[in-house]
Order: structure tokens, then sequence, then C-alpha cells
């Protein structure tokens, strides 16, 4: 692990939640002013779930809760994207129903909720919602093996069902890389691409049968379409280029220990993102296969920024997992993840 | 004695009290009516049981009668101890920052044992040993919350004599006693004036009848504003002797300060009574201490080697007793100032009876004679009988269980501070507490760590954390530090954790993968296995195929593999026309190629791999090679001893078309036998019970015999 020098050691800031912290994410700005972010919250002593909007004040660093929605039931994916100027919130549960809540600009407080009630798009727990950068199309998909296409419209939430496999695949995580296609993943390490143009079933897939792991997390840039970045168990991190389909680069893990790759963690990697943050030299003249800077938590307790070809560099070190993270568009330098003990920590690189 | 409470309603919580040892009635509010059928209790998630409460089934008579409600209610019920100062989620907190000191000490234990490999304390091998555990308790003690001064205006408040501060816990009181006795050995040369100091950031959580003196402070400052002379205000000068006779320095000078002869306008004419009173204020604000320094704004001189510090005392004492029998006292007027500052002298003097009446429970008379009476470290014994001595001038009926844990430290019994920590504050106290305690004496190590016959064979330090670490699990939030506490039970931690993680819902895959992480750190293979055989049955009876196989595959379960396989070739479309095995693809590619650990699963794959063959004749090519594929994947389906019986007539009727080939024979003669062989014991077969009649036509049974005796006819001529 490459060290860091303590100029550049981030500043973290720890807010303890007293409520077990099933999500965060940055909220796209409401105005020139004020920074918000979602949580989503599960408090165990009345059973009840929440998403809260919490404004983040500077100097010194603090948050509070500036507004509440209560959950039916707990929160298993939350994502947040902007609808024509207004900031989206979207928030699956454990019990399968879909939930899109809209924030009111003027006072960052949760108005007007959009829902798909439980049994209609998935059978048991969603496992991830991933929606499209600007807009209202949302996927979900689950472990019943359903992949279902929902969208914001006028009169409320369409959705379509995409695909069914009747748990013969199980999907656990997706990601848009274009209007019209995305990828999923599952367990056994494998990963599908799918063309909405192309429909009845997955385009291409790409089998992971080094070792059976479950993919938990993915990413594609919008710069990159060709490439898939996957994070899994084992502490893996891997990437599929479409264009070279059966062999992934691997980034970490298992079995990247074994090359020269020192792999900054052994357990579930839990979320990977681009990291806009780090300018890795000249991006428009990098190769095209060359993997682009990234970010991940794990179970291990670590957010660390992985790089193709250098040392893995350890951002945060906690003595519990950290379950997730998210990058600040407007200010990459910001990051923001859910700890496993009750609480949120904000890291502010230099 | 906490009554309980009355006021229990379902979302309430009921209070129950460890110092009880009486028969005792919670009530629970429900609404059902009476008559009540049956009641049953069971056992809920965490601290919290389940109370259903079932109404009479009503009979024919109860038409007219009831309103035809049948059913009844379930409540659930939280329980919790008395101790509300510290809140479920405060307690979590604690629980959680806990953990990292903990596992430090440990693992620093664990390296300087397998560095010595004897059973002596830290101490004596590592110089650094009671730094670790210096180090230790100073980390606990900062999860135990940090006493911040609240924002308060910039510009001293002159009338401002208590600082506001965040009230401080009992807990951390507690655990600051522990640390001056136990941990912070470094200090033991100041220990008089660590426990004044001790007394005056935790004086507010002293519990008692009687009030405190930071409670009288804290009503005279509330008073203060209103008045105008405040010397001639009794109450004025008792906070101010009390505040002193616990050496709150600071306090005392500032309230001094506050009297009305510094006035500009009084001060010609109560020139003497000023001097007084600033002769006074000036030496205490001079008062020798032994200690090696004051924070800033506290008043004193600090001296660190005891003649030095003697010295002084005695100097200091003789200045004291010269104002005391000064012949100003006479021209003092004001009766107030004179009695008032005079007591002040008596209690500086240690008059026993000026610092009993200034006091207000033995902790504070017991604080005031180490500062004024005894102000040379002594023995713990000497300490212990000065404490009795205290407790005999200020005798009360109930005692706070700080003041019982002080008493129990300074009677040098490991066992009664134990007890104290465990009825005072709880397992977690107790089970932090004692690594504390363990480098206190070679007898007290022997104490904890003996293993008892009454305890079943482990030691009292097990137990204790072994109860703690049943706190942890019983909370859905904190269960995944119990394993820290688990694993260093030596005895009985390995078979509570494997309880406890068998106990872990598997539902949902994020926990089960914690569940399983935690395994994996503490090497429970075989745990690890079992959970995932019950996730992999769990998720294949709710549907979710690929997981039920996945997991089951992951802990190289071929019984269960075989049975699932079993029951999906039933689903499995056995002919080629079938479009739906399609669908199987994903599930196929999830076994990948290795026929390792997938049981009779392998079947699916090679089954697979010959339909595509044969449709790729069907479709493609003629060419030799395609076909030649195809017959090696048949021969290679049919001699594997997990291609299941049933789909041994559909396979070779699917593959009509290459036994009956028009360009001459594929198959040899051996392999046509084979072939012939299997056709022979299926027709055996069917005379079993249990035998499946495939769906296929009589026709298409002759058809295929035709076709392989045409074939095995070919197969000897071209041999």
């Amino acid at each position: 692990m490459a060290i860091v020098s303590p100029q550049q050691q981030p500043q973290i800031h720890r807010f303890p939640q007293f409520k077990y912290i099933d999500g965060v994410r940055w909220l796209p700005p409401l105005s020139a002013f004020g920074r918000f972010a979602v949580v989503a919250l599960f408090d165990s002593d009345s059973d009840s779930s929440s998403i809260e909007i919490h404004s983040l004040t500077q100097n010194p660093l603090d948050m509070a809760p500036q507004s509440a929605w209560t959950s039916p039931s707990r929160i298993s994916s939350l994502k947040t994207s902007q609808f024509y100027q207004n900031p989206l919130v979207f928030a699956s549960t454990y019990t399968g129903s879909l939930h899109v809540l809209s924030v009111e600009p003027m006072d960052a407080s949760l108005d007007s909720e959009l829902s798909v009630p439980e049994k209609i798009l998935h059978d048991r727990p969603i496992s991830c919602v991933d929606v499209m950068d600007s807009g209202g199309e949302c996927l979900t998909v689950a472990e019943d093996g359903r992949v279902n296409l929902v969208s914001v419209g006028e009169s409320g939430l369409n959705y379509r069902r995409i695909f069914d496999s009747n748990g013969l695949v199980s999907y656990t995580a997706a990601k848009w890389a274009s209007p019209t296609e995305f990828a999923t993943g599952g367990c056994g390490f494998s990963l599908q691409w799918w063309d909405q143009r192309k429909p009845g079933g997955a385009v291409c897939q790409f089998k992971g049968d080094w070792a059976s792991g479950i993919v938990h997390c993915m990413d594609i840039h919008p710069s990159r379409k060709h490439t898939c970045l996957a994070g899994g168990s084992f502490g893996t991190v891997f990437a599929w280029d479409l264009r070279w389909q059966q062999q992934p680069i691997i980034l970490s893990g298992l079995e990247g220990s074994k090359t020269s790759n020192f792999s900054p963690c052994e357990s579930e990697v839990w979320e990977v993102r681009y990291d806009p943050y780090i300018k890795s030299g000249n991006i428009g003249g990098m190769s095209s296969s060359q993997i682009l800077p990234a970010m991940i938590c794990s179970e291990d307790g670590i957010i660390t920024s992985i790089e193709q070809g250098k040392q893995p560099v350890e951002l945060l070190a906690e003595p519990c997992a950290i379950n997730g993270f998210d990058i600040d568009h407007q200010h990459p330098s910001e990051v923001i993840c859910n700890l496993e003990w009750e609480s949120v920590a904000i890291l502010s690189r230099p | 004695m906490p009554a309980p409470v009355s006021d229990s309603s379902p979302s309430g919580a009921l209070v129950l009290s460890s110092s009880v040892d009486r028969e005792v009635v919670y009530p629970i509010r429900h609404e059902v009516k009476p008559p009540i059928a049956r009641l049953s209790i069971s056992w809920a998630r965490g601290n919290s049981f389940r109370v259903s409460i079932f109404k009479q089934q009503c009979g024919d008579n109860s038409a007219g009668s009831d309103d035809g409600e049948v059913g009844g209610q379930v409540l659930e019920v939280k329980i919790r101890n008395g101790d509300t100062e510290i809140s479920a989620a405060e307690f979590r907190r604690i629980a959680y920052g806990s953990v990292s000191p903990f596992a430090l000490l440990q693992s620093r234990k664990n390296m300087v044992l397998g560095l010595s490999k004897m059973s002596m304390g830290l101490s004596q091998f590592n110089p650094d040993g009671w730094e670790y555990i210096a180090e230790y308790s100073k980390d606990v003690s900062s999860i135990l919350g940090n006493p911040k001064s609240l924002p308060s205006s910039a510009i001293e408040d002159p009338l401002e004599i208590l600082k506001k501060v965040e009230e401080p816990t009992c807990l951390k009181a507690a655990w600051e006693l522990m640390d001056v006795f136990y941990a912070d050995k470094q200090s033991h040369w100041w220990l008089n004036e660590r426990l004044v100091d001790w007394l005056a950031e935790y004086d507010s959580v002293l519990l008692t009848r009687q009030s405190t003196i930071h409670s009288k402070l804290f009503n005279f400052q509330k008073e203060l504003d209103d008045l105008q002379v405040v010397e001639d205000n009794p109450s004025y000068w008792d906070v101010i002797s009390s505040a002193l006779a616990v050496g709150w320095q600071e306090i005392v000078v500032k309230m001094l300060r506050l009297h009305g002869s510094y006035q500009l306008d009084q001060l010609s004419n109560r020139e003497t009574e000023n001097g007084l009173v600033e002769a006074v204020a000036v030496l205490i604000s001079k008062m020798p201490r032994m200690r090696p320094e004051l924070d800033s704004g506290r008043l004193g001189e600090c001296f660190k080697t005891k003649p030095d510090f003697t010295k002084a005392w005695e100097k200091w004492r003789s200045q004291i007793t010269k104002l005391d029998g000064s012949a100003f006292w006479v021209y003092c007027a004001h009766v107030q100032t004179r009695e008032g500052l005079r007591n002040m002298l008596q209690i500086i003097l240690g008059n026993v009876e000026s610092l009993s009446g200034a006091t207000c429970n033995w902790m504070e008379l017991y604080i005031s004679q180490l500062l004024y009476v005894r102000p040379f470290t002594m023995g713990l014994e000497s300490m212990y009988n000065l404490a009795e001595r205290c407790m005999q001038l200020k005798k009360t009926s109930n005692t706070d269980r700080l003041m019982r844990l002080m008493i129990g430290i300074l009677g040098e019994s490991t066992e009664v501070v134990l007890a104290e920590c465990s009825r005072g504050f709880g397992p977690w106290m107790v089970t932090h507490a004692m690594e504390l305690l363990t480098e206190e004496s070679d007898q007290v190590e022997v104490l904890l760590h003996e293993e008892l016959h009454d305890l079943g064979g482990i030691s009292i330090e097990e137990l204790h954390r072994l109860v703690y670490a049943q706190v942890l699990c019983s909370h859905a939030f904190t269960w995944q530090i119990a394993p820290i506490y688990l694993t260093s039970c030596a005895k009985q931690g390995i078979g509570f954790l494997e309880t406890l993680l068998y106990n872990q819902p598997v539902q949902h895959n994020g926990m089960l993968l914690k569940n399983l992480e935690i395994c994996r750190l503490y090497e429970l293979d075989g745990l690890s296995s079992n959970i995932m055989k019950i996730a992999g049955v769990y998720h294949w009876k709710h549907g979710r195929k690929a997981f039920g196989v996945f997991w089951l595959r992951k802990a190289r379960d071929e019984v269960r593999l075989n049975k699932i396989a079993l029951q999906l070739f039933d689903s499995v479309g056995k002919s080629i026309s079938d479009e739906s095995f399609k669908q199987w693809e994903g599930l196929i590619e999830l076994l990948g190629s290795e026929s390792k650990n997938t049981g009779g699963l392998e079947f699916l794959h090679k089954y697979r791999d010959f339909k595509k063959s044969l449709h790729q004749v069907h479709h493609k090519g003629k060419t030799t090679g395609v076909v030649q594929s195809a017959v090696d994947s048949l021969i290679a389906l049919m001699k594997n001893p997990s291609t299941p019986q049933r789909f041994w007539l559909p396979i070779l009727n699917d593959s009509l078309k290459l036994i009956d080939w028009h360009e001459g024979p594929l198959l040899n003669v051996e392999q046509t036998n084979l072939l012939l062989n299997k056709l022979q014991e299926l027709s055996m077969a069917r005379l079993r019970p249990d035998f499946v009649e495939s769906d296929l036509t009589p026709l298409a049974l002759s058809s295929i015999r035709l076709a392989l005796a045409k074939n095995l006819g070919r197969a000897f001529l071209e041999g």
C-alpha cells in the first residue's frame, strides 16, 4: 500500500446517527448555496425506516436533519438523480417496493412521493436500483431474476418487465451504460450486457469462473461505455471490456494478489465508483483500454483508491465495515460514506 | 428504592430494577376485553418479549351479548434496566467505541505473553506494560464523553461562578475513579489531588438524598442575580466555605471578589474589612499543591517533591495561623464577614467540625480531609480508615453507587470492586474495568483467571466477558462485535460464537456475507459451510434457484445438489425442440465447465453441450467435425452415471439422425453396444414400481431400436 503524506491525508468527520444506516447519497444541488445529503436510516427501537435529507454546514463541518420521510420497510438501495432541474431520490425496499421522492428546492423538504407497491416489480427484496444520469428512467433488479424498467412520467410511474429468469439467474447489481444499454451482475462473478433494442435476454454474458463470488456493485464511465467495472466478494474488483469479452482486467482481489498487484482488501467490496477527483495524467490521451482510477469501500472497513498498475492508496481505515459511499459530483474531493456502527463519515480530500 | 413504573404501554418499556429481590407486579396495558382465555409469552427480537393475549372463543350464546369480535392482541414488551442515564442508542455508541481499545490491549497482552510464555503480569516483562493499560484507560474514557464547555459569551461574566458544562455521566465518573487507582500509576504520588480533581468534575453526579456542594452552588447561582448585598446573605458564606472545603479555589476567590467591600463607593469606610477579605483571597490563591501542574485559570502553587511541598505547606499554614490570630478582626464591623472568613480559616487549618459543617456527604468530607488534614500521600489502608471515619461522621442510609465503588477500591477487595462495577454500572463496565485490575497483583491475577468449578470450569474474567457478549448478541446491531469478546474467552467462547452465528438470519445476502466474513476471520470453516447450506436451501425453497445452487456449491454439499438436480430435471425440457431450455443457460453458466462440486448438476452442463452440437448438426453443417463432436457428447452423456434414467430415451430419440446417419455409421461397435445396453436396462427398469414412463410414443422406441440395429450392422461391416 502506498504511503500517503500527511498533507494528502483527507480530513475525516464522523457523525453518529444512533440508527443503522442503510444508504447514503449526495443530493444534486438544489440552489447555489447549501449542500445536502440523503440518508436512509433504520431505527431498531421503533422498527421503523426513514429517508432523511441532511443539510451540511461548513466551519466546522456539521450535518443536521432537514426533513424526513417514513418508509414502509428497510431501504435496500438508494440513488439520486436530477430530473428537469429537480432532484429525485429513488429508494427500493426489502419488501420489494420502489419509491420515488422529489425534493422541494425551497426548503429541502421531501414532498411528493410516487411508488410501486411490493410484489409488482419483484417478489422479494430489490437488490439494486440504478437511475439514468439525467432522467427518470430507473432499472430495478433482484435475486428473483427479474429486470424491470420504471420511468417517471406525467401521470406517475410506468413500469415494464424487461426480463424474467424465474430465479434461474439472480441479479445483484445494475448500471446504465447508455439510454438503451445497461449491464447487470450476479452470483459467480457473472456480468450481463443488455440492449433494449434487442429484447428477449442479455446480449452477451461474462462468466467469471475463477472463484465463486457475488458482484455487489458496478460502475460504467460515460467516456468508456464499453468497459464495465465490477466489485464483489474476496476484495475483487475487475473490469470487463466488451471488446475483449473473456479476459477481465483484475484490479484487486485474490487473483490479483497472485500477480504483482497488492490487494487492498480481502472481504466484500460493497461499492465501486470511478473517481473523478484523481486526475490521472491526460485522460483524453489515455488508451481507451486503460482503466480509469476508481474508489472502493469494503467490509474490512477501508476506502481505497485504486488505479491500474499503481499501488492502492488508503483513504480511510475504520474498525467496522464501510457499507457504501458516494462521491459528490459538484465537489469530487468530498466523499460521504456509511459505517456499520451507526454513523456517517465525510472525507474531505485536500 | 425505585418503584415499578405504573404506566407501561406497549410502546413504553418496563423498568426492571436489579436491586429488587421481592415479587414485583408490572402492569401491561392491553385492549382485549375480558374474559381472556389464554396468555402466551415468548421471546422476541432483542431485549423484548411478546405477550399474546387471546380472547375467549365466543360460543352460540354470545350472539347478543358481545360485539362478536374474536381474536386478541400481541404486545411487544421491551425490557430495560433502570439506568435512565444512558439510552440504548448511547450504550451502543459506547459499545462500538470500546471495541478497538479492548482488541488492541488483548493483542498487546497476547504478544507479551507469547514472548515470555510465562504467567506473569505484563508489567514485569514489559516496562511499557503500564503505559498500555494507561493508554487503554484513556481511550475508553474518551468514548464515555468529554466534558465540553458549552458555548458561552466571549466576555467573562463576573457573576458566573459555575462554568456551564455538559452534564457528565455516572459511568464516566466510575471509569475515571478506576483510572485514578488502577491505570494511572504514574500519578500515584499525587493521588490526593487527583481525587480532588475527580470530585470537582463529578460531584454533580453523586446521587444522594442530601444536596451536594455542586447543587448548592447551582442553586446559589440562580439566586445571585437578585441579591443586592451578598455578604449579608448567610448562604453566600455557606456556599463559599463549602467550595473551599473541597478545593474549588477559583470559585472561592471569584465569589470573595463579589464582596460588597470591593465596591468603590464603599472601599473607604470598609477598608479593614476589605483588607481581610483580600488577604484570605490571596492566601487561598497561593495554596501549595502537591501535584505536577494546574490547568490554566486554576489557583495554587505546585510542588513536585515532598520536601519542597512540606516546607511551603508549613509556611503557608503559619501565614494562615498568623492571619487567624491577627488583631484586625476586632475592627471588622460586619459580623457575617468576620464569622464567614474565620470559618474559612478554620477549614483551611483542618478543623474537622468546620469541614464537616461545610460538606454535604462523606465523600466530600473525605476529599476535604485529604486536602487539608492529610495532604501527604498515604497507603490505601490508612485511606480506608479515614474514609470509614468520614462515613461515621456523615451517616446516610442510602449510599450512592460511586461511593460504594470508592469504598470497594479503598478496601482493596477485588471481589467487591467487581461486584460494585457489575451491580452499579452493568456488564459493559465490569468487562472493561477488569482489564485495569488484572495487572494489579498476582493475587488478583489468580482470582480473575482461576477456573472455578462453580462456574462450570470458567474463570471470573471469562464469565463477565460471556455475560457482556450476551448483552451484545441481544441486539441486531451489536451482535457483530460480540465475537471480539467471545474469542477472548478460552473455554466457552467459541461454542457461544458458533451458536450466535448459527442463529443469524440468512434471508439477505448482505447479512449472510457479513456473517460468513466473521467465520472466515476466526477460521470457522465447518460452521461457514453449514451456514452456506442453510442459505442454499432457503433460497432454493423460495424459488431463487441460482442462489440456492450457488450457496450449496460453495458449501460442497453434493447430497443436496443431487436432490436439487432431480427436481430441476423435472422442469428441464426433454426434447430438442423445447425453446424453454434457453432460459437455463444462465444457471448452466453459473455451474461452470468444471464438474467439481456440482453433484448431479453436471449433467445439465453436458446436456446443454449435447443439445448445442445437435442443434448445429440439424441447422448448419454436415462437416465431419460438427457431427463427430455431437456423437462424442452423446456418448459422454450416456456413459456418465449422473445422467438420469428418464432422460435416456429422449436423448436417444433426439439423436436418431446421428444413429441413422445417411453417409455411413458414426458410432463404432463398442459405442452402439453401449447404447443398446442402455436401452436394455430401460426395459428392465420398466418393471420397477418407481419407473417414470416417458411421454414418447412406443413407435419412437422401436425406431430407436431399429436404427441402433442397423447401425450395428453397418459398423460391423465397416470394422
